[in-house]
């Protein structure tokens, strides 16, 4: 556990504190992101937390010891670094590079290389061909990779990350985001990670803290952040876009209810008395192999007593073969779907199998019952 | 142009005189080299920052004393022959190397010192596996320079006794031998290029692999 009490760090030759009177506790195996515009003193707490910079005032504590106890350079062969810039040693390996911390550690060579290969496995990299390159052989996306395995080296609890995937382009900056949520989430770290960018916040963090201009606005999870932001700074921070950036916090699992009406194309004649019986407002079609191929609602029906040929009412279902989600997509993505089928209804996909549906007025009642909260 | 002057001066007068030299040289470099390169590191330091500029600047005011004088001046104080040279020589030979120490340090890339102590190098060990061996590129160019430089410096060393090329030379100028001078500034020329094209090999090994391009 991370603890600030009342931390203020002013530099030299300047009256504005860069970070004032901060306090804040990061539970053991949480992530903590700071965000805020550049100059809100993000960085500088980040750096204070592994005495890069020290702080003018007031006390911070890992496990409950001051950690002006610690020797310094003890503290930070203990706290995983990465920072936005790597600073991977050009005239060292990828292997060398990552040893570093091992080497301090004065551990054994045959370890050393064991723990490299196992580290370049979990960043997915090929230990035989990536092992003995140098840094400037490889992408911008390996090297941050390479920065963060070399931070992992020894295993540290918890780590410091300072915009760690802000120099990577955003499609590798999506696939790094992802893997290091898998990542993670089996090793459970207490994690600092500085962003400027909110959605890399809502996303990265188990609790998000919002900074500007040297003090901590709001310290919540990303829900709370959302649903309640402190102020104007942090609700114009976050975009109106928030109702929608927090669809993207849930699932579809988490909203979905039971398919009701699933039907063959044989029972299309009769899909109407089909429904009422089920008390559904959807009918899901299957093939011949039970798997879903679209669906249709009361409205394709018609009222009570209308005759609509099966042919048209097949070829309407079948119109939304794509208006399926899968259980793991977030609801700011299904909500997306919806807008792009004109339809208030999702198939819910559990792999092949249809799993349930979801419905437009179930994202509507979920958004609005959070705000009411 | 006498062949048998020739022959004496290149044959007979030349080895020894080439082998002063050299020893005047390398003897030169090597202080020069023990001298500045701890004195650059020294100034690159948090705490003697502030003193680079000073010391950098004597170094300069240094530099733009003739040769011929810093030998005219060893002399009354240490006498004649090879030391008072070889003292000449080192001063000579500081600042580029100096100079260089401080440039190559400071042009290490901040974001791989930040990493290395983020990670808990301690500040000595940064210096020997991530400062010097980025710096020692430009270091080795310094060193080049201050070594070439010796060796023309060092054919002053005559006036004050202290023999290698220098008296070839010397002695050409006297008895208007044009082979001795010939023979002397020729030697002279070769020894400083070879050293030249030598330490420049020794730069290209020692740049450190994944560098080379830039």
């Amino acid at each position: 556990m991370i603890e600030l009490r009342e931390v203020t760090k002013v530099y030299k030759g300047q009256t504005v504190p860069a970070v004032d009177r901060l306090s804040l506790k990061i539970p053991e195996g949480e992530t903590c992101v700071f965000v805020g515009p550049s100059g809100c003193g993000k960085s500088t707490t980040l750096r204070m937390i592994n005495r890069m910079i020290e702080p003018t005032s007031g006390t911070i504590l890992i496990n409950n010891k001051d950690i002006r106890e610690s020797d310094p350079d003890r503290l930070r062969m203990g706290i995983g670094y990465v920072i936005q810039q790597i600073g991977l040693l050009p005239h060292r390996t990828v292997a060398e590079n990552i040893a570093i911390v091992p080497r301090l550690y004065g551990w054994p060579k045959e370890k050393i290389r064991k723990r490299v290969d196992e580290l370049l496995e979990l960043i997915g990299l090929d230990p035989e061909t990536t092992r003995d390159k140098y840094p400037s052989q490889l992408s911008g996306g390996q090297m941050q990779r390479v920065g963060v395995a070399r931070a992992m080296a020894v295993d540290p609890p918890i780590m410091l990350m300072d915009e760690p995937f802000g120099a990577v382009d955003p499609i590798a900056r999506n696939y790094l985001q992802d893997e290091f949520l898998r990542l993670q989430r089996e090793m459970r770290k207490t994690i600092c990670f500085v962003t400027h960018d909110i959605n890399e916040a809502i996303k990265m963090g188990d609790r998000i803290a919002i900074f500007n201009k040297g003090r901590l606005v709001q310290y919540g999870t990303p829900h709370e952040i959302l649903t309640r932001p402190a102020n104007e700074f942090v609700s114009d921070f976050i975009g109106y876009d928030r109702v929608v950036k927090k669809l993207g916090l849930y699932r579809v699992a988490d909203l979905a209810g039971p398919a009701g009406c699933v039907a063959r194309e044989g029972e299309l004649p009769e899909i109407g008395r089909l429904m009422r019986e089920k008390e559904s407002d959807v009918a899901f079609l299957v093939d011949a192999h039970g798997r879903p191929c679209g669906f249709l609602t009361t409205e394709d029906i018609g009222g009570m007593g209308d005759e609509i040929s099966p042919q048209s009412l097949m070829q309407k279902a079948l119109g939304r073969r794509g208006a399926f989600a899968q259980r793991e997509m977030v609801l700011r993505d299904a909500l997306s779907l919806m807008l792009e089928y004109d339809t208030e209804y999702l198939g819910v996909l559990n792999g092949g199998d249809l799993a349930g549906v979801i419905t437009l007025s179930a994202i509507r009642k979920h958004s609005c019952r959070k705000e009411g909260e | 142009m006498n062949w048998m002057r020739f022959q004496d001066a290149l044959f007979h007068r030349a080895p020894a005189a080439l082998a002063v030299h050299i020893l005047m040289v390398l003897i030169s470099v090597v202080v020069a080299v023990v001298i500045s390169v701890p004195l650059g590191v020294v100034l690159t330091r948090p705490r003697f920052r502030r003193y680079g500029f000073i010391v950098l600047n004597v170094l300069n005011m240094m530099q733009t004393i003739p040769g011929l004088a810093i030998v005219a001046l060893a002399m009354p104080l240490l006498g004649l022959g090879l030391k008072p040279t070889i003292v000449a020589l080192v001063v000579q030979g500081l600042l580029p190397i100096a100079r260089n120490t401080i440039a190559g340090l400071y042009g290490v890339n901040a974001d791989v010192k930040e990493a290395a102590l983020g990670m808990g190098m301690p500040a000595k060990k940064i210096l020997y596996e991530v400062e010097l061996p980025l710096a020692m590129p430009i270091i080795l160019a310094g060193i080049r320079t201050s070594a070439v430089y010796v060796v023309s410096v060092g054919t002053l060393a005559a006036y004050i006794g202290g023999g290698g090329l220098g008296d070839l030379i010397l002695t050409g100028l006297n008895m208007f031998w044009s082979e001795f001078l010939i023979v002397g500034a020729g030697l002279g020329a070769v020894l400083a290029i070879a050293l030249d094209r030598a330490l420049a090999y020794l730069e290209y090994r020692i740049t450190p692999p994944g560098m080379s391009s830039e």
